[in-house]
């Protein structure tokens, strides 16, 4: 090992030990990258876990800004942004968004077989209500999965999804 | 003509009487003493430090017409605030004020000549304000000058600091004060309750004070200056003006956090300054004081921030039990005093949440904030300016947000700053029209290392030359190769695997009330157990 790593080594171990013991009154929450407000309706980004994403990207450019919700992201995409846009929406598969994107005003996936979730209710539980899932199993089973929240639930395709999203 | 007090009248009088007296429990006996110069009737006219620089700050025209308009907003204000228009200070005087910031006069008038009536009533206030404006103006126009090196700059600001304590009679203390305590007061909060509008005018102009320091002193020439404020008095005039739901006045460090570091004592003034405008503020909008309370209520808090109540204090002084004399500043930022329920380690930051100003706002690891180190910078974007370690950092907190942003980093060449513009897309342009990147990514507890902006492809090639000489056995830099900017834009670092996110003692110190926290996300349950295993994905770590 070089004294530079090794350096590094004794030095990472110090920081880590700072951090952990010189925060007064204080804790943290270890790698949960960038909690943030969504930009459209203000409340938590719901973070990923280590079962389901959650968080809801959308490209612009070299943007790439988190939502709190599909309905948030397709939402502001019509409002603010007014040339092409991609958004990552998570689904029912960790790892697995559905890909979505607007090209000179046109709402495509390439994933021909993904749905989305429709329940109109609280905001507060946005990120079960309006959500995209891989395909009809899954969303039978996001629905079974959360029967009080989704007990109304419409499967929508990607067009009514966009008409419904404000 | 003598006025009969009414039983209304009297009874406020005293609830306030008792209230203002009850609010100095807890100080030594007499503090803070009000001096006797502040009943001098004199003039006490104090003007400009003698200088080539003087009004330099029209090197930014728009710049210098915005901090005009700002000396004529404050002055309408207060001056309809003392005679008897404050019923309309939301909607006509507002509408007046907001005219003449869309259309800002070309000189700066004395404000004593837009508030007469508050000039003569309140003479002695009026005179540490123009003094302490004109520091303002003067570090504003010695940092605007083209014709002034780095150091020359450096060296005139601290001159201009010794003018004005040897100067002027009285001035703000540069130490750090203790902005909870200064807004605990039995008024605090009454101005911006009953005047959200115009005291969000007042935050703007705060914000346009504070925000343009670290612009100009980053700046290598004017085309710097005019090509970041065309971004940043549009985020004054479109946004900052208009934002009324601050939870609390914007302070120096948080808009210019490099010129707060390295001029403490400038940063710490104008804090106090301002926060003076707001007490003053409060108290005139107080219902309920008689004339005479009010009065006293202006010297009090004048005493609170000026020298004389803290001869023999120094930074990082603290009471035991009295905030008053509480000099402690952020770890990391002595250009800023303790917040609500801060400690030196953490304070809540309006707008972005708990943090340490020790770290980086990206990835959490501590920052080392010399310029000469050769990295690091700061991020603004949506009205909010963040530190971070590293290039990538910077591009990717960025990223995150929507609309343009400025970054400025440091090169190898400390007189030779990195200024990033982005459009609301992220393509970035830059001012150093041959800077390269380096960018091999890696643990983010070295990102420092491996994520540089250098000024040109020698220097990048002389860097990466030392650090394999330095370390022959780390070959991670062996193969780098310098990116362009284009190339450097497109690029996206993973999520930094260092990143904490602050907890502080309650979600925000500004919003005690459990009606207004948010309400906690819901976490949707998946359905993982019945769906199809997915396939493994060569990128699951990397899906965005």
């Amino acid at each position: 090992m070089s004294f530079k790593t090794f350096r590094q080594n004794v030095v990472g171990f110090g920081l880590t030990l700072l951090l952990a013991v010189g925060m007064l009154g204080a804790t943290a929450t270890p790698a949960q990258a960038h909690e943030t407000a969504c930009p459209y309706c203000k409340l938590p980004v719901v973070q990923d876990t280590k079962e389901l994403d959650n968080e809801v990207v959308l490209r612009y450019g070299n943007k790439r800004i988190e939502y709190r919700c599909l309905l948030c992201a397709i939402g502001e995409a019509k409002s603010k942004y007014k040339k092409d846009v991609t958004i990552l929406a998570p689904s029912d598969v960790k790892g697995k968004p559905v890909v979505i994107k607007r090209v000179d005003g046109e709402w495509t996936t390439e994933d021909k077989d993904a749905l989305f979730i429709y329940a109109k209710g609280s905001h507060t539980e946005c990120q079960t209500r309006y959500r995209a899932v891989r395909d009809k199993a899954g969303f039978d089973a996001f629905v079974k999965a959360n029967p009080q929240t989704l007990k109304d639930a419409k499967a929508l395709t990607l067009k009514e999804m966009v008409e419904l999203s404000k | 003509m003598f006025k009969p007090i009414s039983l209304k009248g009297l009874a406020l009088g005293l609830a306030w009487g008792l209230a203002l007296a009850l609010s100095q429990v807890g100080h030594a006996q007499g503090e803070p003493v009000v001096p006797g110069w502040v009943s001098d009737a004199r003039l006490g006219e104090v003007f400009y430090k003698r200088g080539a620089y003087n009004f330099d700050v029209y090197n930014v025209d728009p710049l210098a017409r915005d901090l005009n308009g700002v000396a004529v907003g404050h002055s309408m204000a207060y001056e309809d605030l003392v005679t008897g228009k404050a019923a309309q200070l939301e909607t006509k005087t507002y509408d007046r004020i907001v005219r003449v910031l869309k259309s800002p006069p070309k000189l700066m008038p004395a404000e004593r000549f837009i508030s007469p009536t508050f000039g003569r009533k309140y003479g002695y206030l009026e005179k540490l304000f123009d003094w302490t404006h004109i520091l303002h103006a003067q570090t504003i126009d010695v940092l605007a000058s083209a014709d002034l090196t780095p150091e020359q700059k450096d060296k005139e600001l601290e001159a201009l600091w010794k003018f004005y304590k040897s100067s002027a009679p009285y001035t703000v203390t540069g130490l750090p004060l203790n902005m909870e305590f200064l807004d605990s007061q039995p008024y605090s909060g009454a101005f911006r309750r009953k005047y959200p509008k115009v005291n969000g005018l007042f935050w703007g102009y705060h914000w346009l004070q504070g925000a343009v320091y670290d612009m100009l002193w980053k700046s290598r020439s004017k085309g710097d200056m005019t090509w970041q404020y065309e971004l940043v008095g549009k985020q004054y005039r479109e946004s900052e003006l208009y934002k009324t739901d601050r939870d609390f006045m914007p302070m120096f460090a948080e808009t210019s956090p490099a010129f707060a570091r390295r001029f403490p004592q400038m940063a710490n003034a104008f804090d106090n300054l301002h926060m003076l405008h707001d007490m003053v503020n409060d108290i005139l909008a107080t219902n309920g004081m008689t004339e005479a309370q009010r009065e006293a209520e202006i010297k009090r808090a004048i005493a609170m921030v000026v020298d004389d109540s803290h001869k023999g204090e120094d930074a990082g002084d603290q009471r035991e039990g009295n905030a008053f004399h509480d000099h402690r500043s952020m770890e990391g930022q002595p250009g800023m005093g303790m917040m609500k329920m801060a400690s030196p380690q953490l304070m809540f930051m309006p707008g972005m949440g708990w943090m340490s100003m020790n770290e980086c706002g990206h990835c959490s690891m501590p920052m080392v904030l010399d310029p000469k180190a050769g990295y690091g910078a700061t991020v603004s974007a949506e009205g909010w300016t963040m530190e971070v370690r590293c290039m990538l950092c910077a591009r990717d907190m960025a990223a995150q947000v929507s609309g343009q942003a400025l970054v400025r980093g440091n090169t190898e060449d400390p007189n030779r700053p990195l200024l990033l513009k982005s459009d609301d897309e992220g393509n970035w342009t830059a001012n150093l029209k041959d800077v390269v990147f380096l960018e091999v990514e890696g643990p983010h507890a070295t990102c420092s290392e491996w994520s540089r902006a250098f000024t040109s492809r020698a220097a990048f090639d002389a860097y990466v030359k030392a650090q394999q000489a330095e370390n022959e056995e780390d070959e991670s830099l062996k193969n780098a190769k310098p990116l362009t900017l284009k190339e450097w834009s497109a690029r996206q670092g993973k999520e930094p695997d260092t990143y904490e996110k602050k907890q502080g003692p309650v979600p925000n110190p500004y919003k005690t009330d459990k009606k207004a926290e948010p309400a906690k996300p819901e976490v949707p349950k998946g359905a993982q157990a019945t769906a199809k295993p997915a396939p493994k994905s060569c990128c699951s770590g990397d899906k965005k």
